[in-house]
């Protein structure tokens, strides 16, 4: 990491310049993936990166340099160019840093990437040995354990120089079942802002049963039918929903310049009353969490949907200057190499008091998704898409025959004012989420709760 | 970096084998939002990758500050990763071969001045805003350059080195018709501003989103579809898996026992060219220096050929066809496609809806990362596009799914199209008309 003084000087450079801001952020991250298949260690792999990205704002243009190469003239180089690209003045502000500690609200206690590999090897063996022992139908088992250790160091023309350390651990499971002629795998992947002490409270074993379970229900699973139904969606990482719905079109990103469906409806009613809507990075070691985000503002909580009613947007600085607002400590970015931008951390719906008996009843033909997949949204549209990974039909009011090959799509609008229950089971779970910054943890998050009617893509037409 | 230092200190610290790969890349990037510049972003990494095998096994460790004064450190820790693999399979690193021709790209790229690309994008934007009162923003719209440089060097004597390049536009457009948004994004690869028809570019843009403007669902059916080119070549990039060498090793892929097999409908054959001229990009080596060739996947419906890497190649018990490939200079080598098309057929688009006379032609997929289901080759996927009635275009259609089984959608092919072209991605398809597919909608 650089110097305040080497800082202050480069960021000094920068102001020589039309800028009005400039910003360095600064990283040093380690990975280290251990994979297994069929209990054999396959490979470990580690990497080491770190690289400068520097930002200068003017008025709503930015202009953004990155580079791994650190020594203070290449920085130089990179900045001459940005000074270029914005227009160069004789003379600017001579910027003066002061140092900000912040508390660490996300502390590790068992450092996964100087523990030795034999231990991590050790937990993906009782993972992996689990997921096999759960059913003899089991063909294979894949699992993988990921450690990421990742400095930043944030400083700006306001003065402001601030650091963060951010661990995190993830395992993912993957069980192949076959039925004799086909093969059917289910996958199970919790992770958290921890060290290995996340495996005291999330057993490995545990993660490899479940994959197994999974994969035994679709092995089982009839093709899922087509057409508009009420579903019956569970809690946890059914919270995908809600990402891809409605997340992604309340980012500023998508705001700022008017391409999101939820743009200028402040204050106005977007969602059934039920429905109570949360971005919490600050959950202490949640897999979305960091003490700062990405520009060096503190994390915040943020209450987005307050029963039905639009309260807030995820808005990081830049877009915020074009929305006339202040940020709400959302920008994030994947690396040093990407400019940061309005992202999500733990985004959940808040839980309500509907229990699963009365969403049920009077359902005579409807879809349980039990377990979602991944989606995606194209918000200028509010189009959206989801996987459904484990499904069930329900029938007169009860759940039955397992279905799958399901997917459920809609627009944003339209579902937020069809959630009709929500139940009071809230669970969070993790995923990687996609976007123009990079690819960031961030965890979904919901109770079971029932919309009325969606569309379900499904094989079952005749 | 001293590479023969490193490469000396690997052998004494017992590595068999010692590799050095390393990646240099520049890229600048500028969009455009409302007549003036936007963003501007301009990059230059270095990335190293070392790879050592002790007893068979292959570690890595990828560096982004590489300090020779670390090599014992972390040459030792390369060595106890490759220590915990326990794999069964002894890999040996690639020997240097004799290249016997040497592909060359067909482009003849002319990088154009920031000022060029300035200019061009605002007449991009005031265009496509002059092209009809229905489109009401050009929502992004950017210009990107990349060039790259990769070395490997290995303890073999192995040293191998090329250069890529690409420079690109990017166009989102807004149309706004009754209360309802339809966008369009367009990515063309431009070799010359000087000769770039920026004219045509606008047109086809505006028209996909204008086209778009009135879809509505359709009740659930089933009926004959047509994957238009960028669907299908979006449907068949997700299942490329199915010819890799490593996940048939494992046994993961669906047609892991089928090789010498009918998997497709016999008018499918699927090449695998690295050496394409006419592709985006080309490679002579893969990224474990392996050099490349084109590969017949299917011949007619026959599964022919798996790709390989050294890695799956020596579980396979055969040769690595130089699809040895990184996603960046930190990923670990997989086993991947490059260039991957299915051969084209006989009919353009117009022929392929008058053959189908009714029906549906999607034009978009979304959620693959998500909605598809590898080892069952089950899809469900968020679709879009337009109805077909007598063989001719008719009204847009949209939120609707198609489901099926990817393996049981291509064993009922009724045509492929002539369509094909190379554009931006690695892999590609014609237009193809199948006989029938399950549509969700209302």
């Amino acid at each position: 990491m650089l110097k305040k003084e080497q800082l202050e000087e480069l960021l000094t450079l920068c102001m020589r310049s039309e800028a009005d801001f400039a910003e360095i952020f600064e990283e040093d991250t380690n990975k280290e993936s251990i994979s297994m298949l069929n209990q054999v260690v396959e490979g470990v792999d580690r990497s080491q990166s770190s690289g400068v990205g520097i930002r200068l704002y003017k008025g709503v243009q930015s202009v953004y340099g990155y580079t791994d190469i650190e020594d203070m003239d290449s920085l130089k180089n990179v900045i001459a160019d940005l000074v270029d690209a914005l227009g160069p003045k004789d003379e600017g502000v001579k910027v003066q840093l002061k140092e900000e500690k912040i508390e660490d609200k996300h502390p590790i206690r068992i450092d996964p990437l100087a523990s030795p590999l034999q231990e991590k090897v050790d937990l993906l063996m009782e993972g992996s040995q689990a997921a096999y022992e759960a059913s003899e139908k089991v063909e294979k088992v894949s699992a993988s354990l990921a450690s990421v250790h990742q400095k930043v160091q944030i400083s700006n023309s306001n003065g402001r120089l601030v650091q963060d350390d951010r661990h995190r651990v993830r395992m993912a499971i993957s069980s192949y079942v076959s039925d004799g002629k086909t093969l059917q795998s289910g996958a199970c992947s919790p992770g958290g802002s921890m060290g290995l002490e996340f495996f005291e409270t999330t057993s490995p074993s545990s993660i490899g049963k479940e994959a197994t379970r999974i994969a035994l229900v679709l092995s089982q699973a009839k093709p899922c039918p087509s057409g508009k139904m009420p579903v019956i969606i569970d809690n946890g990482f059914g919270g995908v929903i809600f990402h891809e719905a409605c997340g992604h079109s309340l980012e500023a990103t998508a705001v700022a310049k008017n391409q999101s469906v939820f743009a200028n409806k402040l204050g106005e009613q977007i969602a059934n009353e039920k429905v109570t809507a949360i971005d919490d990075g600050t959950i202490p070691n949640a897999w979305g969490s960091q003490n700062i985000d990405d520009e060096g503002n503190p994390q915040q909580r943020r209450v987005l949907i307050d029963h039905g009613i639009l309260k807030s947007y995820m808005i990081d600085t830049l877009n915020g200057r074009r929305m006339g607002m202040a940020s709400s400590g959302s920008s994030r970015r994947q690396s040093y190499k990407y400019e940061p931008t309005s992202r999500m951390s733990n985004t959940y719906i808040a839980p309500g008091t509907d229990t699963l008996e009365d969403m049920l009843k009077g359902i005579e033909r409807g879809l349980y998704a039990k377990k979602m997949g991944g989606g995606s949204v194209n918000p200028q549209t509010g189009e959206f898409n989801f996987a459904v990974q484990e499904g069930y039909m329900i029938e007169n009011g009860k759940i039955t025959d397992p279905v799958k090959g399901a997917s459920l799509i809609g627009t944003g609008q339209e579902i937020l004012m069809n959630i009709d229950m929500v139940g009071d089971n809230l669970e969070r779970a993790q995923g990687m989420c996609g976007s123009i910054s990079g690819s960031i943890p961030t965890d979904v998050g919901q109770p079971r709760l029932r919309v009325k009617e969606i569309t379900v893509g499904g094989t079952a037409n005749e | 970096m001293n590479k023969q230092a490193w490469i000396e200190k690997a052998k004494e610290l017992g590595l068999e084998s010692f590799e050095i790969y390393q990646s240099l890349s520049a890229s600048k990037e500028m969009t455009w939002y409302e007549h003036a510049m936007d963003t501007f972003v301009t990059s230059k990494i270095l990335g190293t990758s070392l790879r050592g095998i002790v007893d068979g096994n292959v570690a890595m460790i990828a560096l982004e500050q590489v300090d020779d004064s670390k090599m014992d450190s972390v040459l030792k820790q390369l060595v106890d990763q490759a220590k915990t693999i326990q794999t069964p399979e002894k890999v040996v690193f690639a020997t240097p071969k004799p290249l016997e021709e040497k592909a060359v790209s067909s482009r003849q790229w002319v990088q154009p001045s920031m000022q060029q690309v300035e200019k061009t994008m605002d007449k991009i934007e005031e265009k496509c805003l002059a092209y009809d009162p229905r489109i009401v923003q050009v929502g992004y719209l950017g210009y990107e350059e990349g060039k790259g440089a990769r070395e490997i060097t290995n303890s073999l004597g192995l040293h191998l080195e090329d250069e890529d390049q690409v420079q690109y536009l990017v166009c989102s457009i807004v149309a706004l018709e009754n209360g309802v948004y339809k966008d369009a994004t367009k990515v063309e690869v431009v070799e010359n501003f000087d000769t770039f028809d920026i004219d045509a570019f606008v047109k086809e843009v505006c028209q996909e989103a204008l086209d778009q403007l009135g879809a509505r669902s359709i009740p659930s059916t089933t009926c004959p579809i047509i994957l238009e080119k960028d669907a299908m070549s979006s449907l068949f990039g997700a299942f490329a898996g199915l010819f890799s060498g490593d996940l048939i090793a494992k046994g993961i892929s669906p047609i892991a026992k089928d090789l010498g097999k009918k998997i497709f409908s016999e008018q499918v054959s699927v090449i695998d060219d690295p050496r394409d001229p006419n592709a985006l990009s080309i490679a002579n080596f893969d990224d474990e220096g392996v050099l490349t060739k084109r590969k017949v996947l299917v011949d007619h419906g026959v599964f022919e050929q798996a790709l390989y890497d050294i890695k799956s190649a020596i579980k396979m018990n055969t040769e690595s066809t130089g699809n040895g490939f990184k996603s960046g200079y930190a990923s670990p080598v997989s086993v991947q496609p490059m260039n991957l098309s299915i051969v084209p057929g006989e009919k353009d688009l117009d022929g392929l809806m008058e053959q189908m006379q009714n029906g549906l032609v999607i034009t978009d997929l979304m959620g693959l990362h998500a909605g598809i289901h590898f080892v069952s080759t089950q899809f469900s996927l968020q679709a879009s596009g337009y109805r077909v009635k007598d063989g001719k275009r008719s009204e847009p259609v949209t939120l609707i799914t198609i489901a099926g089984t990817f393996l049981d959608l291509m064993n009922h092919v009724v045509a492929i199209g002539n369509d094909m072209d190379w554009t931006y991605k690695q892999v590609v398809c014609p237009s193809i008309l199948f006989e029938k597919c399950a549509v969700s909608g209302e």
